[in-house]
């Protein structure tokens, strides 16, 4: 089924990355309360990879991914998204970005209750007034082994079921980018691993850019790259080489 | 987008109801006041057309002083020779239609309540309208018919003797004959017929008629004769084709009923006031609920505009179902109406409920307007939901207020109000016009100070819940704490009662002062112990009644007076004539310029003069003035006096005498009769004998009462009014009602979490449903006690305007007590279903609960 899909090639990379962030200040609050929650990152993320964000708690890993996405703005620097600066863009053109470029998966799986699972993940397109192309949806949900809960509601479903439902739901859209803040930070470690073959597999099958907040080594061993944030400020930027090779950075972090 | 609106809904399905509840009272009474007086306008219709088949034109006499009794001038029944002789006519008669009173053999009336009673004449058959399912028509002087409405109400039936009373003494008749019209029913209206000398003789209108019908030759247009018949007669008469005669009529009653249609809907347009508080809160705390779910839209790309799409098409949906049930429930609301008003005394009548294509125009309209202008504010905060809100893990819910706009609008409105309500103080306007504008001052303070509450429920919780908390322990502190936790929340569900109870209190204390007003107007102008009047104040009060009472022993003096509605110097006003040789005996006049003797030596031709008249019309002692009677006639008056009067003033706004009463208005009934005892006479012998004298000389329809009965008689008819709003606001109540159930409901479900956690640490059931108990009352409470206070203060501040007429107000604490009560276990009742939900809670399912 991997040879219909009409996935951007993997090798050919780009000469742009298809995020790019510069000189990012995140500073809450002021005065004595002031927090740096991101202080001075430069990153980039290339086209068709999958990285990994790691660090302890508190260290501005999600401030780093609200920003890449846009749903937070720097206290200084800008983030570009294929060439875009969208530090400055007004809500409207921010809406129509997700549309067309964003994915999200969240920690708690965020799906509507009222819906079914495949209601669920056509909402997406629903919302843009997009019509679907069935063929690529039966695809999506086949590879994320629904097919068979398609009419299920998300209370029918097991927290590993929904969180694929989730990963579905941000795929049907061929995001450019894919985000995802402890994806598996809910589940069990075989619905972890669920979840995380399924994005490995966007990225080797068609292409997509993942980008995974973590605090699972496990999880961040699928990755292609490893970033590590430690007060606000990037530390590590590596490939990850095993959960073991990961395990010993997070030592060295704390 | 659309179908997760309806798939929402759905899943809320129980909630949206609660809210559309809101709406369905208010639309009820709104559908239901317009199929009430729909069917009770097409009833009247019915009936004007019906009752003049086989007539083509009408003559009448021209009312240029609409009287208060609604009648209409007789005229000469010399006319109709004229009217025989015009070109065209087939046949003409003349016809009597008068106010009377109609009896059965013990002097009962026949009538329903409040409805007038009349005496008809028969005439030629092809004016008969009527059929005889029983009976014939009269066919000597001493037979009679009655509408089979008021047999069947009297349990009469042929043979039986009936007594009517036209003016004067009671006159007996067989009846012979039961009369329907169509199909239509009077309502309470109750009409005897008798041959026309009969009816003429009965209502002291000998060689006259109230009405000429007229049936045209073949070939003749109703129009055309209706012109010929124009030329010839007097122009005081009007004459009109029978179509224009019924036209006329029924909207001369529709413009009579219009006071009740605008009543109805005021009480429907607080009900749905009230509403719009329950459909905003709802809506608010549904959107904060729903913040990580608006969120999340959000990150899929859902924009601002399709947020607010989807919270504004909920409303609609909602406004839409709760119009739809509206109409519905006022559909049976006015068939309950008219029972309601049947039961009072005010049967209208009624053949078919009428339900017209506007009626649910303009409930669909209302319904779905008020929902979704309610729903605006919460729908433009959903769009303020960033996506961030989708990942946050700590939701604050409830959003920031904006509580500068907040605060400036309500300090505006507040302004607003307080102006309105002192302009209208200092310019000292008073009656009606400065009433309405301190009502609209209120009307904006009422919305200033909900917007202010927020601030009030933390310091009114404290101090309320003080009592609970000593009660409950930690059940009535958790309460309370719960109550405060999101003062605006608790603010605007108490706000929804308090409009309710502010208008309750408003009317108690309203109604308490006009008692006490009439009261006093009762000890101040009558001096004499005993008031003869009508029957029940309906029946008109018979002629020749009062020279009767004066020869009765242990009478020093008894005084008839006289009313006619007359123009003076074009202003319409109530002019009254008494006997001068006794009235300062039974009467108390406050003078402002004159004197009893001004009274007492009263010529024809003077007038004495209210103040408030005289000012109006600038005319001073010694000036003239012209006086114009109901036909159209004018008289010269010469003012001879001016007195005081008061907003109930026994004697109108101007006296003559007794001659120029009868000679230049033709009015020669008295309205009341005033009594006054010889000194030592005992009062309860003498009204006795009073009473059986008068019913001995066949005037049955005198009620004797003294002045303790007379303010009890007074007071039973302000308090039936009363009783009537408090039912129609008790909708308003109710809806208020609702919306604490759906507020706790709501509250418990965003605090399941919470209470699974109380009763893992073991808080049992009872104590559950205790704690969501305190805090209903504590929230009824805070609205009664502002409700209250609001009612207080308002009454206060448009009682002082009236004060100048006369009116004063007092406090019924006592009352007020009861409703406070009430309306706390309102609050316990309100709580039941919500308790039961939040002590049912499965303690595993709360704490895992996501
Ligand atoms: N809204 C906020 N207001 C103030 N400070 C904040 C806010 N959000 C985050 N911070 C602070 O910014 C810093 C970075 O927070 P961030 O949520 O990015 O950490 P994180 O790496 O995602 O941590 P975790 O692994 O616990 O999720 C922390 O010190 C946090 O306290
Ligand atoms: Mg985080």
């Amino acid at each position: 089924m991997e040879s219909t899909l009409a996935a951007p090639d993997q090798s050919q990379s780009s000469e742009s990355p298809i995020v790019k962030a510069v000189g990012l200040e995140r500073i809450y609050g002021e005065g004595q309360a002031e927090v740096r929650a991101l202080d001075g990152v430069d990153v980039e993320f290339e086209e068709g990879r999958f990285t990994s964000i790691m660090g302890p708690s508190g260290s501005g890993k999600s401030t780093l991914m609200h920003i890449l996405a846009g749903l937070d703005k720097p206290t200084a620097g800008i983030v570009e998204i294929e060439g875009t600066d969208i530090t400055h863009l007004d809500d409207g053109d921010l809406t129509q970005l997700r549309r067309d470029k964003l994915g999200f998966v969240f920690q708690f799986f965020n799906l509507l209750p009222v819906l079914t699972a495949e209601e669920n993940i056509l909402l997406p397109l629903s919302i843009a007034r997009k019509k679907p192309d069935q063929e690529w949806v039966d695809q999506v949900i086949d590879r994320v082994g629904l097919s068979d809960r398609r009419d299920h509601r998300p209370s029918e479903l097991s927290g590993g079921q929904q969180q694929r439902v989730a990963v579905a739901r941000a795929l049907v859209t061929k995001p450019a980018v894919l985000f995802a803040d402890e994806p598996t930070g809910n589940l069990d470690s075989k619905a972890s691993e669920d979840v995380l073959t399924l994005l490995r597999g966007a990225v080797d099958e068609v292409g997509q850019t993942v980008i995974m907040v973590t605090h699972e080594p496990d999880a961040a061993a699928h990755g292609d790259r490893l970033i590590a944030l430690r007060d606000g400020k990037l530390v590590h930027d590596a490939p990850p080489v095993s959960a073991d090779n990961v395990i010993e950075l997070l030592k060295t972090l704390a | 987008m659309l179908s997760l609106t309806f798939k929402n809904l759905w899943a809320r399905k129980w909630r949206s109801l609660m809210t559309a509840v809101a709406v369905i009272f208010g639309i009820a009474l709104v559908a239901g006041t317009y199929v009430l007086t729909d069917t009770t306008n097409q009833a009247f219709d019915q009936i004007f057309n019906d009752s003049l088949a086989g007539t083509d034109v009408v003559v009448t006499a021209k009312s240029e002083v609409d009287q208060q009794d609604g009648s209409t001038p007789s005229f000469s029944a010399k006319v109709l020779k004229e009217v025989k002789g015009v070109d065209g006519v087939k046949q003409a008669a003349g016809s009597i239609f008068t106010q009377g009173a109609i009896l059965d053999k013990d002097a009962d009336s026949v009538g329903g309540g409040f409805a007038p009673q009349f005496i008809a004449s028969t005439g030629p058959k092809i004016f008969d309208a009527v059929t005889y399912p029983e009976g014939h028509k009269p066919t000597g002087p001493h037979e009679a018919t009655l509408d089979q409405a008021a047999a069947d109400r009297a349990g009469l039936g042929i043979g039986d003797t009936i007594q009517l009373i036209g003016s004067g003494r009671a006159v007996p008749f067989k009846l012979v004959g039961i009369t329907q019209l169509g199909g239509s029913s009077f309502g309470g209206t109750s009409i005897a017929a008798v041959q026309l000398p009969v009816a003429q003789a009965l209502t002291d209108k000998r060689g006259q008629f109230d009405q000429i019908s007229v049936a045209a030759d073949s070939g003749v247009s109703p129009e055309e004769l209706r012109d010929r018949i124009a030329k010839v007669v007097p122009k005081e008469l009007r004459v009109e084709t029978a179509q224009e005669n019924a036209d006329r009529n029924a909207s001369e009653i529709k413009d009579s009923l219009q006071f009740l249609t605008i009543a109805l809907l005021a009480f429907a347009a607080i009900a749905l006031f009230v509403g719009s508080f329950v459909i905003f809160n709802v809506f608010s705390i549904t959107v904060a609920q729903r913040t990580r779910e608006f969120g999340m839209l959000r990150t899929l790309g859902a924009s601002r505009r399709q947020i607010l799409r989807t919270v504004l098409i909920e409303g609609l949906i909602i406004g839409l179902v709760g119009a739809i049930l509206g109409i519905v429930v006022g559909f049976g609301l006015a068939a309950g109406l008219s029972a309601v008003l049947k039961a009072v005394g005010a049967e209208l009548p009624a053949n078919s409920l009428q339900l017209l294509p506007r009626t649910i125009i303009v409930s669909l309209i209302i319904g779905v307007g008020v929902t979704v202008v309610s729903s605006l504010i919460p729908a433009f905060r959903s769009t303020r939901v960033p996506p961030i809100a989708a990942l946050a893990e700590n939701l604050v819910v409830g959003g920031k207020n904006r509580v500068v706009i907040r605060t400036v609008i309500a300090v505006l409105l507040a302004a607003l109000g307080l102006i309105l309500i002192a302009t209208a103080l200092i310019s000292g306007k008073d009656g009606g016009s400065g009433a309405a504008q301190i009502g609209g001052g209120a009307v904006c303070v009422l919305i200033a100070i909900s917007i202010f509450a927020p601030k009030l429920v933390t310091p009114a919780a404290r101090i309320l819940g003080a009592p609970i908390e000593k009660l409950g322990g930690l059940t009535g502190r958790l309460a309370r704490e719960n109550a405060q936790r999101n003062p605006s929340r608790t603010a605007v569900t108490a706000a929804a009662l308090m409009i309710g109870l502010a208008l309750i209190a408003f009317v108690t204390i309203f109604a308490s002062g006009l008692s006490s007003s009439v009261n006093k107007v009762i000890d101040d102008q009558l001096p004499g112990e005993i008031t003869l009047q009508g029957t029940g104040g309906i029946l008109p009060f018979p002629a020749g009644a009062i020279p009767v009472v004066q020869n009765v022993d242990g009478v020093e003096a008894a005084s008839g007076v006289r009313f006619v509605s007359a123009k003076v110097d074009g202003k319409t006003a109530a002019i009254s004539s008494v006997d001068p040789a006794d009235i300062v005996k039974v009467y108390t006049v406050e003078w402002k310029e004159g004197s009893d003797s001004d009274l007492t030596g009263l010529k024809d031709g003077q007038l004495v003069i209210g103040d408030k008249l005289a000012d109006d019309l600038g005319v001073g002692v010694g000036d003239s003035v012209t006086l114009t009677s109901q036909k159209g006639r004018k008289f010269k008056f010469k003012v001879s006096s001016i007195m005081k009067t008061d907003s109930i003033s026994l004697a109108g706004e101007g006296i003559i005498s007794q001659n120029s009463m009868a000679r230049d208005f033709n009015q020669k009934s008295d309205a009341v009769g005033l009594v006054k005892l010889d000194p030592g006479a005992d009062l309860d012998k003498t009204q006795t004998l009073i009473e059986d004298t008068l019913k001995a000389k066949d005037f049955p329809t005198v009620d004797v009462l003294n002045q303790g009965e007379l303010k009890d008689q007074q007071k039973s008819q302000i308090n039936g009014l009363l009783a009537m709003i408090y039912v129609l606001l008790a909708l308003a109540v109710v809806v208020s009602l609702v919306g604490i159930v759906v507020t706790l409901i709501l509250s418990i479900y965003e605090r399941t979490r919470e209470l699974g956690m109380l009763r893992a640490v073991g808080m049992s059931r009872r104590q559950v449903r205790r704690m969501v108990r305190y805090e209903a009352v504590i929230t009824a409470v805070i609205g009664a006690v502002s409700g209250l206070i609001v009612g207080v203060v308002f009454a206060f501040l448009i009682g002082i305007p009236l004060s100048g007429d006369g009116f004063e107000l007092s406090y019924p604490i006592g009352t007020l007590i009861v409703i406070l009560i009430l309306t706390a276990l309102a609050g316990v009742i309100a709580a039941i279903y919500p308790a039961r939900k939040a002590a049912k809670l499965d303690v595993l399912e709360a704490v895992s609960y996501e």
